[in-house]
């Protein structure tokens, strides 16, 4: 039975100028025992809906939904109805501040204060449940005659619990009750949560920005983004697999969960247009469609018990290969297999990474997939299509690949701005004028300088590192969806090499295309990918989240690459 | 915290000292002496004119012949001997003549002390719990308007009203004069009923000041994690309002009732004139008039300690009522 049922629910904040939608639309409920968990950025309007259970927003608020404890309305109650489920019935503790706390009154006469109101005790009695209390969230009871200012943020995060225990409530709401304190006391109130809440079995409404804390407590969260529930589920699952664009960014840029890799956080900002009817995640998307302007999509459940809203359903797909297969005739007549039944897709915006040892077969499956050559059977399907009919390497928002070796890929009679806007020329996109403009903006984006000195040099005039930057730039005027990078920084020195991997990086961060990156290097992938594929011997030998691979490897070959990453 | 307190003393001191300083020079740079004011500005007084001769016996009688530093000197030896000096016009001591004058404005300042924060603080309260609300609106603006009236006009209208036109209360005074008391309760009742006008007048001009911060605070502190806090424990919102709001709210307004009597000390000398309330405040002034030099000086520096003593006081009781404030 559920406890608490949230039946859309919307708080707008009417200020003097502007109308603030901190929870638009949201609909969850909490089954008895159960710990629900609330995650999402700062400002995606978490607090605003615990204080709405509370009956706690400020006056300017326009309330508009239900909210049900018990099987009782209580989101239509007046103040003094509501006083008797506040602290009895339910309990918060409050996102941690230092006015949190009644400065001029001693922290044990606050922790009674509710008793004295709810229970129907003496004062001894009160006093000693008191001393209980704070023993129980490993507190010594003399800290109780105590002023706020006296106690640590840690002290102040326990007696808040105590004081919200105070009246053994049914429904305990805790807001970011750990994001104010060190790795260490983090700890330990995750460890006295769950204890406490293995002894009383407390239903709790735990919230926080913290995905990980979230995650190591609750058994299922529901992920809030602008007002908005965007994904909700299994914690296990939504980790693993985050399904909705925003979650994937959310995951993706814990550090607790992709111990490796390097940082990036989800490019934008929270859209702050009020009368914008589309998707809340729309000015961040990397796979909008016109629909998402037009309507915000409802949160429907996708089995497994998850609900996703999205278009889109969630993270598409972008790219399917199955049954790839390709072999080589060697001068004695053998056939060597490079590619050997290798099934693979890739969703919008990921990063995957192919890596082995050389000759395992990577740049003959990313020639494949980028249709540079044929495979002897299976198909490759890009965006929905078959890839032998549309060629989507000539268009723009398709496929675009940059090779291993950067003299090969510019030729050295072309000048930077011919060999940039080559794509473009062939393919006839755009005016004349255009292309050039396009180029410019290619160069800027790989940090090269648009002067026309250097628009004019020879490719055979420029710097390895610069010729990388060149063929990258040549592939991003196709504002390809789908970027396939082929050892691109092999040939060159570690310096150059950390930088253009940044940047490309960087870009894919930016301009949310998925890419496939190709290296023997398993150190330098690991800062980028997303997932990681092993390949051996022209077969894909294990296929999983980065991290996973990394910490727990099932394949005896991946093993070995490991463990010579961890030698050197 | 042994180096702060030194600090804090030798800061005391030096406040003193200079407050020593003005007090001794300032009557000294008035125009004229004690025997040779000629004119009056108080009507109803003589005019006392002295020959040179006896002019020349009284300031050397009183020592005011000497050069100036050495009458400083005297006077600060003086004053460790907790002698003031005596009084010119009133032929005693002055610290006689204060001790005279000094209760009846003490009386007065206090009181109207503690009426004018009690009514501020439930004018405010009022107005906060119905802020944005016409009450508050027209509370709010008719008090800021009142506040605008020079206390010593209020007074004088108070005095038109009440007691010319209406005769409700006395003209001047503080008691009646060559009265016999049948008990302790008239006497009491008669002192209560001179003072009220003056009281009344105080208090009103203080009001304002009382109610526009408590209101202020008031709004500020509702705003504040803690009454949410409260709220969420469903305390009920009397207590929200008194135990956890108002106990924070009162924190300045406690100040500033403490610093207000020290300022008032000082202030009071022109409502005491309206009312010809026998206070030190009309005293001062008659010491003025006259030159009356260690009179001035004895006045100046009781309302100077005063203003130091509420100040010390202040921080002491705030420092009760604020667990974070550690002196
Ligand atoms: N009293 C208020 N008046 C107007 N706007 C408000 C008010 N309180 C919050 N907001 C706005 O509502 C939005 C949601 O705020 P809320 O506090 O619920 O976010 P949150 O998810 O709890 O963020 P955080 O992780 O920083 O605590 C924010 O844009 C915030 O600026
Ligand atoms: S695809 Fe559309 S609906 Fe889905 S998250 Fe992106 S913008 Fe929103
Ligand atoms: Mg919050």
């Amino acid at each position: 039975m559920s406890l608490l049922k949230i039946n859309d629910l919307k708080c707008h904040y009417q200020t003097d100028t502007h109308t603030v939608k901190a929870v638009d639309s949201v609909s969850f409920e909490i089954k008895e025992g159960e710990i629900l968990g609330i995650v999402g950025e700062s400002g995606s309007g978490k607090t605003t809906a615990a204080l709405s259970i509370m009956g706690l927003l400020p006056e300017n608020t326009a309330i508009k939904g239900e909210i049900i404890y018990n099987e009782k309305v209580i989101s239509s109650l007046s103040e003094a109805e509501m006083d008797r489920f506040r602290w009895k019935d339910i309990a918060i503790v409050f996102q941690n501040g230092i006015e949190v706390l009644n400065p001029v009154m001693k922290v044990g006469i606050q922790v009674m204060e509710p008793m004295n109101r709810h229970l129907d005790i003496s004062q001894d009695e009160t006093r000693g449940k008191c001393a209980d209390l704070f023993r129980a969230v490993h507190l010594d009871p003399k800290w109780m005659d105590s002023y706020p200012h006296q106690l640590s943020g840690g002290m102040r995060q326990r007696v808040l619990l105590a004081m919200a225990l105070s009246c053994d409530p049914k429904l305990l709401i805790l807001d970011e009750v750990t994001s104010a304190l060190d790795a260490f006391t983090r700890k330990e109130i995750r460890d006295l949560l769950v204890e406490l809440q293995k002894k009383n079995g407390y239903t709790m409404l735990m919230i926080s920005h913290d995905i990980t804390f979230v995650s190591s407590v609750a058994s299922r969260v529901a992920v809030m983004y602008s007002g908005r529930v965007v994904e909700t589920g299994p914690v296990k699952d939504i980790l693993v697999s985050p399904r909705h664009p925003y979650t994937r960014g959310l995951v993706h840029s814990t550090p607790d969960i992709f111990v490796y890799k390097d940082l990036w956080g989800i490019p934008g900002d929270i859209h702050t247009n009020s009368d914008f009817t589309g998707c809340p995640f729309f000015s961040r998307c990397n796979q909008k469609i016109k629909k998402c302007n037009e309507s915000a999509p409802e949160l429907v459940p996708v089995g497994d018990e998850r609900e996703i809203a999205c278009h889109r359903g969630g993270v598409a797909e972008l790219l399917k290969a199955n049954d790839l297969n390709y072999s080589y005739q060697l001068p004695d007549g053998h056939y060597l297999k490079a590619v050997n039944d290798v099934d693979l897709e890739i969703m919008e915006g990921e990063v995957l990474a192919i890596v082995g040892q050389t000759g395992s077969g990577k740049s003959t499956l990313a020639h494949i997939l980028a249709n540079v050559i044929k495979p002897e059977n299976g198909k490759v399907t890009f965006m929905n299509e078959s890839s032998n009919k549309a060629n989507y390497g000539n268009k723009l928002n398709g496929i675009q690949i940059v090779f291993q070796d950067p003299f090969n890929s510019t030729s050295n009679r072309f000048t930077v701005l011919d060999a940039i806007k080559e794509p473009l020329d062939i393919n006839k996109i755009w005016s004349k004028e255009e292309r050039v403009e396009m180029a410019k903006n290619a160069l800027e984006l790989v940090h090269l300088p648009c002067t026309d000195a250097f628009l004019n040099k020879y490719c055979g005039e420029l710097s390895g590192g610069q010729r990388q930057r060149v063929a990258l730039a040549r592939a991003m005027v196709m504002q390809p969806k789908l970027l396939i990078a082929d050892e691109v920084t092999s040939a060159l020195d570690v310096s150059t090499s950390a930088n253009v991997m940044r940047l490309l990086k960087g870009l894919q961060n930016r301009r949310g295309f998925a890419m496939i990156y190709i290296s023997h290097d398993l150190s330098m992938t690991l800062k980028i990918a997303d997932r990681i594929a092993v390949m051996n011997h022209g077969r894909i030998v294990e296929m999983g989240n980065s991290h996973e691979v990394m910490l727990s490897p099932s394949d005896e070959y991946t093993k070995r690459l490991i463990d010579s990453k961890i030698s050197v | 915290m042994r180096n702060d307190r030194n600090s804090f003393i030798f800061r005391l001191l030096l406040t003193l000292f200079v407050i020593l300083v003005i007090n001794f020079f300032l009557p000294r740079m008035m125009p004229g002496d004690p025997f040779s004011t000629t004119s009056d500005d108080d009507s109803g007084d003589e005019v006392i004119i002295m020959t040179e001769e006896q002019r020349q016996y009284y300031m050397n009688y009183y020592g005011l012949d000497k050069p100036v530093h050495e009458q400083f000197l005297v006077y600060l030896k003086n004053l460790l001997k907790a002698d003031l000096g005596r009084s010119i016009y009133y032929k005693m001591p002055v610290s006689d003549v204060i001790m005279l004058h000094l209760p009846w404005t003490m009386f007065i300042v206090l009181a109207s002390t503690v009426i004018s924060t009690i009514a501020g603080v439930i004018l405010g309260t009022f107005s906060a719990k119905n802020r944005k609300k016409g009450s508050d609106r027209i509370m709010m603006t008719g008090l800021i308007a009142f506040a605008e009236i020079p206390s010593f006009l209020l007074g004088l209208i108070m005095l038109l009203i009440f007691s010319v036109h209406l005769r409700l209360f006395p003209l001047a005074g503080a008691i009646t004069p060559f009265a016999h008391y049948s008990g302790l309760g008239e006497q009491l009742w008669d002192i209560l009923y001179h003072a009220c006008l003056p009281v009344m007048t105080l208090s009103l001009a203080q009001l304002t000041g009382v109610y526009l911060l408590t209101r202020n605070t008031l709004i500020t502190v509702t705003t504040k994690d803690y009454i949410r806090t409260a709220r969420a424990k469903g305390l009920g919102e009397k207590t929200v309002w008194t135990r956890h709001a108002l106990r924070n709210a009162l924190l300045p307004v406690v100040t500033r009732a403490g610093f207000m009597i020290g300022i008032m000390m000082g202030g009071v000398v022109l409502v005491e004139s309206v009312f010809s309330y026998p206070g030190i405040g009309m005293t001062l002034r008659s010491a003025v008039v006259g030159r009356d030099y260690p009179l001035i000086q004895g006045i100046l520096l009781v309302i100077a300690v005063s203003i130091l003593i509420c100040n010390l006081l202040v921080d002491k009781i705030y420092s009760k009522l604020d667990p974070r404030v550690t002196i």
